[in-house]
């Protein structure tokens, strides 16, 4: 083969045409699933590896979500390595995160092998959350699980679709261990589409320019990316940055990063041991949100495949929250792993507060309610995650009203949809007035959102997190406010929650979710006068807060 | 009996007029900022045609869409319902730069202190759970006075099941303050999603005072010219309206300029017999494309201004023809990355500099250097021979950029070529096999300056067999304001299971979206018997979201009809999405299109001559097909063309807006109507 076959402008098409068949496949997904929280949240990712499992392009809703795959499809063929193992027109399904499934349960992975004469060239993937997958509890993340199995339905990498007939009792098995079979059906058609149109893309391209040239042009292109991430890396000072963070639970969580010319390297050894509840991130969860914090530190563009993470080690401990024994609960890894991400950011932003915002509410802030439609009948689930205050950085405000740093293309849904669908009333949808975030660059603002319930024993599960350590400032800037859900009951009675599992509600009752406003960058009273007026106009901030925090009337009346 | 369109482009305004005998004749003159009419009267005056001769006027512009993204807008106020103040900034909490800790969120377009609430609430059934309380709006009105807001924007959760408050606040204010511009959510849509319609209300009423003013004064300064037939301006969904209704609701200008070229492909396609067709529309700057099967366009309702990889953008909610665009056209720069990548695009040299060869400064080559530097374009006879292209610059450009690859000065013209053809065919491919159709089953009709140099390699990567170059492509988008119809879509959101027993409520439904539409009409004398009706109803699989858009028959629909419209909702989806399921379908959204036939052009066959095709070769050249090879190719002078004629590949036809290639493997003939038309030769013939 000569350098001549592969030039660079056809391996640049090449590689071009990839990241388009996964934005394809992405799209595809989206418009044909059955749940709100794959086509609305958007929690859901795709991806395209090569024939072992290297991820060459992904599509994604949820940024933690883009560099997930590549750990399913390695697990796969790992179990099926023998010869005929795996065959044309196989689909191949896991959820269970010792497994490659890598999240909780609920997180589903399609994958399927793409032939081209009787060989693996590539591999069409997605995962998404499935709304219910039976367990202990309806949605199946619970806070008292103990063990994975009262998580759900485990599929430790098994075939779905055998030589391209899909295989009945799976099926069976499947939506007979599920409380909501349609929706479980309607999203895994949906997921398949994908996967074809992941297929018939990449076919397209060796068909077109050869099996060769487009096997380079992945190779290639992982190089690439990761020269991308080596050249970010020389912005950042190499040294050894350490951190230590009380976390709600009373436990404390520890990092430290080393940065060199040539790694990045994440320890986490020193964390506790492996939560008796779900609170637990499988080494693969870890590793994957370790490797969003290194993207977001680094070379925050879009661009990412497997050679992106070339340079990120990851130390974890065995029998460890981050890396957990069978057969430990992990249904709410994702408060855990949101509180990974942001004690990484933390660990390097303390050290470089220029470079960097401050911290941001840093929850999922996953909510949890159902009940039956006052005017269907017909029983319906909420899994949401809420909106809140991103931190102010050395250049501006913070976003008010913004997912968290795990999600990307996530919508919220809208009061008007929240009504029809689910029967209850949405009161209030806006900022709230809490304290928090001063600084001279602001916090933006947390959410305030009331839903009242419109039908009698409706029940409500959240695990929020930073309810009692508040987002973290930096260089002189005011912590933000906390995360927590308050229910105002039908005869005035109020009580608080940040973690709790199947609460009774009925008619009228109120559930008040109050999510934490950013913290605040640099001295308040460095805070320009002109934007502090503008605040005031505006009710950002309240005159008692303007006087409180930023010395307002006093400032204004030196300025005459 | 002058046929006119006008199009006000960035740079320039454009005219087309038809004389009765169906010449085309065309004209350009600059853009005038600020005064827009002025460029409209300038380029009337350098036709040398008389606003009194007109039978017809039809207007484009992109007043409103340059309103907005330079925020010209006036200073606009939005009143809400209590406890919703903030969805206007909130949005939908989005994040498309995802990896990004700094991202951007768009600026709402009303501050916070502007946006007021009222107490009052209907659920989305429509019912009223606390009446609308007008107590406080005389003195929130009191405040947008000293605060020198200009126009009002009104918007109410569920609204679109209900519009009864909106409705009072609006007369309220038009009686509290009759200066001021007003609009409400429901006048514009019936939608569900609280955020999307508040923007659109917010946007519209953020460009109506200038889009009256804009109006008013072209209307006044036309009949001032003598001319006595009614203007109407070209829309988003591919129809033209009257001046009032587009005064009321002006965000519907929004895309009226690509939508124009996409409604002249399926007019042209209509008339030539090509009813399944992918139109692209390759300017300077952008390539635009959209689908068109059955000979019919598709519109969407979830368009959004400034969307990109890095920004949410703001949502319209309006009816806006269904196409992709992407950053590519003649004078996308090529350029290479820190890790030597070579990308097209989206930056465009624009017309100043503009690409190299225009000598005017331009450094970094173009798409359309590339095809000089091939031997495609004629550099003697460059823009229609208002210029001589300067090669010694295109090679200069070209060699600094392969000495920066490493690769040869041909190759990295190649290279622009095949890049900027990828990234349209993925384009493409978005409208296309992403949605469920095969390329092979259409017609590529590629127009707008860059339409004939490009189309034939999107149609070999697409496997396309038919290609079609209009006549005077440069100046399609024009041509085909002159084909619509007046239309107007009315969407109602309201959730209805199919089941027979709710055909009476569906029945009714459209009735009313009928009855209104005929008295707006009939508002402005356009008499019942010229409006006809189409139906779409927007369904889906119980406790999906996404809905799948099918036609509904005209009349009543009796419970006996609901199965076949089941089964044909289920095959749709079925192409659509590969699957089906036996899950209970239900309509959500009423879209219904009334349109109302006016006297528009009707194209006339082109008269021959008797020239032979011979007669109009201009010579040969030496021509780089790229991935076809290099070749002896005869040369054309497209302008003298009949219908008739035909020739054969490798060519190139030149004519004075665009030049076309006709490759070695493709035929070209030119049909009744002047336009070009290529096909494959298939292997063996």
């Amino acid at each position: 083969m000569t350098n001549q076959q592969y030039d660079p402008i056809t391996s640049n098409i090449i590689q071009n045409s990839i990241q388009a068949a996964a934005d394809e496949m992405f799209a595809a997904f989206r418009h044909t699933a059955m749940s709100a929280i794959i086509y609305e949240v958007l929690d859901m990712g795709v991806g395209i590896t090569d024939k072992n499992g290297e991820l060459a392009s992904s599509g994604a809703g949820i940024p933690a979500f883009a560099g997930l795959l590549d750990k399913s499809v390695f697990c796969i063929l790992n179990k099926f390595n023998k010869p005929d193992d795996i065959k044309p027109g196989d689909i191949f399904i896991t959820n269970d995160p010792y497994h490659g499934g890598v999240t909780h349960l609920n997180d589903v992975v399609l994958a399927m092998p793409i032939f081209l004469n009787g060989e693996i060239i590539a591999w069409s993937a997605n995962m998404a959350h499935y709304n219910d997958v039976g367990g202990a509890v309806p949605g199946s993340m619970s806070n008292e699980a103990t063990e994975i199995y009262q998580e759900g339905f485990i599929l430790s990498a098994i075939k779905l679709f055998s030589e391209g007939e899909p295989i009945r009792s799976v099926f069976d098995i499947l939506t007979s261990n599920c409380r909501m079979p349609d929706f479980l059906t309607g999203d895994l058609w949906a997921g398949i589409a994908s996967l074809r149109v992941g297929e018939s893309r990449i076919l397209e391209i060796c068909n077109k320019y050869g099996k060769e040239v487009f096997l380079h042009a992945i190779e290639e292109y992982l190089d690439y990316a990761e020269q991308v991430s080596l050249d970010a890396m020389k912005e950042l000072p190499n040294g050894v940055y350490k951190l230590e963070e009380e976390q709600d639970n009373g436990q404390t969580y520890k990092v430290t990063v080393e940065i060199t010319d040539d790694e990045f390297i994440i320890d986490l050894t020193e964390n506790p041991d492996q939560d008796s509840g779900p609170f637990n991130s499988s080494r693969d969860g870890t590793l994957t949100i370790c490797q969003l914090a290194f993207k977001g530190v680094t070379s925050p563009d879009k661009m990412s495949n497997s050679g992106t993470f070339r340079p990120l080690k990851v130390k974890t401990r065995p029998g460890s929250v981050f890396d957990p024994t069978f057969p430990a609960a992990q249904a709410i890894y994702y408060e855990l792993t949101v509180r990974l991400s942001d004690l990484i950011v933390r660990c390097i932003a303390e050290q470089l507060p220029k470079r960097l915002p401050a911290g941001n509410f840093s929850s999922v802030c996953g909510t949890l309610f159902g009940g039956i439609h006052p005017d269907t009948g017909r029983p319906y689930v909420v899994i949401e995650p809420e909106i809140g205050g991103w931190g102010g950085s050395a250049r501006s405000d913070g976003n008010s009203g913004q997912f968290s740093m795990m999600h990307g293309e996530t919508y919220n849904c809208p009061a008007e949809v929240a009504e029809a669908r689910y029967g209850v009333t949405v009161d209030y949808l806006s900022f709230h007035d809490e304290d928090g975030g001063a600084g001279k660059y602001k916090g933006g603002k947390g959410v305030r959102i009331d839903y009242r319930i419109r039908s009698d024993n409706a029940w409500m599960t959240i695990s929020y997190t930073r309810s009692k350590f508040p987002p973290w400032p930096l260089e002189g800037g005011c912590e933000g406010s906390p995360n927590y859900i308050l229910i105002v009951r039908s005869d005035g009675s109020t009580e608080k929650y940040s973690v709790i599992s199947g609460l009774t509600l009925n008619t009228d009752d109120i559930m008040r979710i109050m999510t934490g406003t950013g913290a605040g960058w640099g001295d308040p009273l460095e805070r320009d006068l002109d934007k502090l007026k503008d605040d005031v106009k505006n009710e950002y901030v309240t005159l008692e807060q303007a006087n409180k925090y930023y010395d307002y009337e006093n400032r204004l009346k030196k300025e005459g | 009996m002058l046929r006119v369109a006008t199009d006000i482009g960035g740079t320039f305004t454009d005219l087309v007029y038809v004389t009765p005998d169906g010449t085309v004749n065309t004209a350009k003159s600059n853009t005038t900022s600020g005064e827009f009419e002025q460029g409209v009267m300038d380029v009337i005056e350098a036709s040398d045609i008389s606003p009194e001769d007109f039978v017809s006027f039809v207007h484009g512009t992109t007043i409103v869409i340059n309103a907005i993204t330079e925020r010209k807008g006036a200073k606009t106020g939005l009143i809400t319902t209590e406890g919703f103040r903030d969805i206007l900034e909130i949005g939908r909490g989005n994040r498309p730069d995802f990896f990004n800790l700094e991202y951007e969120k768009p600026k709402p377009f009303v501050p916070r202190y502007l946006r007021r609430e009222l107490k009052e609430r209907i659920n989305y059934k429509g019912q009223v759970t606390t009446p609308l309380d007008l107590t406080e709006l005389p003195a929130i009105l009191d405040d947008f006075r000293k605060e020198g807001v200009e126009a009002v924007a009104i918007c109410l959760i569920n609204s679109y099941a209900n519009p009864k408050h909106e409705e009072k606040i609006l007369e309220k204010i038009q009686e509290l303050w009759p200066e001021v511009s007003v609009v409400a959510s429901h006048q514009i849509t019936r939608e569900w999603r609280e955020y999307e319609r508040t923007n659109t209300a917010v946007l519209s009423g953020y460009v109506q005072p200038i889009a009256h003013r804009y109006l008013d004064r072209l209307t006044t300064r036309l009949s001032e010219a003598g001319m006595n037939c009614t203007p109407y301006i070209m829309q988003s969904n591919c129809g033209i309206d009257t001046v009032k209704s587009a005064r009321q609701i002006p965000i519907t200008m929004i895309e009226s300029g690509p939508a124009s070229g996409i409604w002249g492909a399926a007019a042209l396609g209509n008339l030539v017999g090509e009813p399944e067709i992918i139109a692209i529309d390759i300017g300077g700057t952008t390539a635009k494309c959209s689908l068109i099967t059955k000979g019919e366009i598709k519109l969407n309702t979830d368009y959004k201004v400034e969307r990109s990889d890095i920004s949410a953008g703001y949502p319209a909610m309006v009816p806006v023809v269904d196409l992709v665009e992407i950053g590519n056209g003649g004078g996308s720069i090529a350029w290479i990355d820190d890790y030597q990548r070579m990308h097209v695009g989206p930056q465009s040299a624009g017309a100043e500099p503009g690409p190299v060869s225009y000598g005017l400064g331009g450094t970094e080559p173009t798409h359309t250097d590339a095809f000089l530097a091939l031997g495609v374009i004629n550099p003697n006879y460059f823009c229609g021979e208002t210029r001589t292209a300067d090669m010694e610059a295109v090679d200069k450009a070209m060699s600094k950029l392969a000495e920066k690859l490493q690769v040869s000065e041909q190759e990295a013209a190649h290279g622009i070529v095949r890049l900027a053809t990828n990234n349209m065919v993925n384009a493409i491919k978005l409208i296309s096999v992403n949605r469920g159709y095969d390329p092979r089953d259409f017609t590529l009709m590629a127009f707008g300056g860059g339409g004939g140099l490009n189309a034939y390699a999107l149609a070999r990567e697409l496997n396309i067999k038919k290609i079609i170059i209009p006549k005077e492509s440069s100046v399609f988008s024009a041509w085909g304001m002159l084909l619509s119809d007046l239309r107007r879509d009315y969407l109602l959101t309201q959730i209805v299971d199919m089941k027979e027993e709710n055909s009476e409520l569906i029945t009714s439904s459209w009735k009313k979206l009928e009855k209104e539409a005929v008295e707006q009409y009939e508002e402005e004398k356009i008499d019942r018997s010229r409006v006809s009706f189409s139906r779409l109803a927007r369904c889906r699989y119980q406790n999906q979201e996404h809905t799948v858009e099918i036609a509904l028959p005209e009349g009543d629909i009796k419970a006996a009809d609901i199965k076949a419209i089941c089964d044909r909702f289920h095959d749709h989806y079925e192409r659509e999405y590969t699957y089906r399921l036996e899950a209970p379908v239900e309509l959500v959204c009423y879209h219904l299109i009334a349109t109302a036939e006016i006297d528009k052009l009707n194209p006339e066959k082109h008269s021959k001559t008797g020239i032979k095709i011979e007669d109009t070769v201009k010579g040969k050249r030496e021509v780089d097909f790229v991935e076809q090879g290099i070749h002896e190719a005869d040369i054309y002078d497209g302008n003298i063309f009949e219908p008739g004629m035909n020739l054969q590949g490798p060519a190139i036809i030149e004519e004075s807006g665009t030049t076309i290639i006709v490759p070695p493997n493709f035929v070209c003939k030119v049909d009744d109507y002047g336009n070009y038309r290529l096909n494959l030769i298939e292997e063996g013939e």
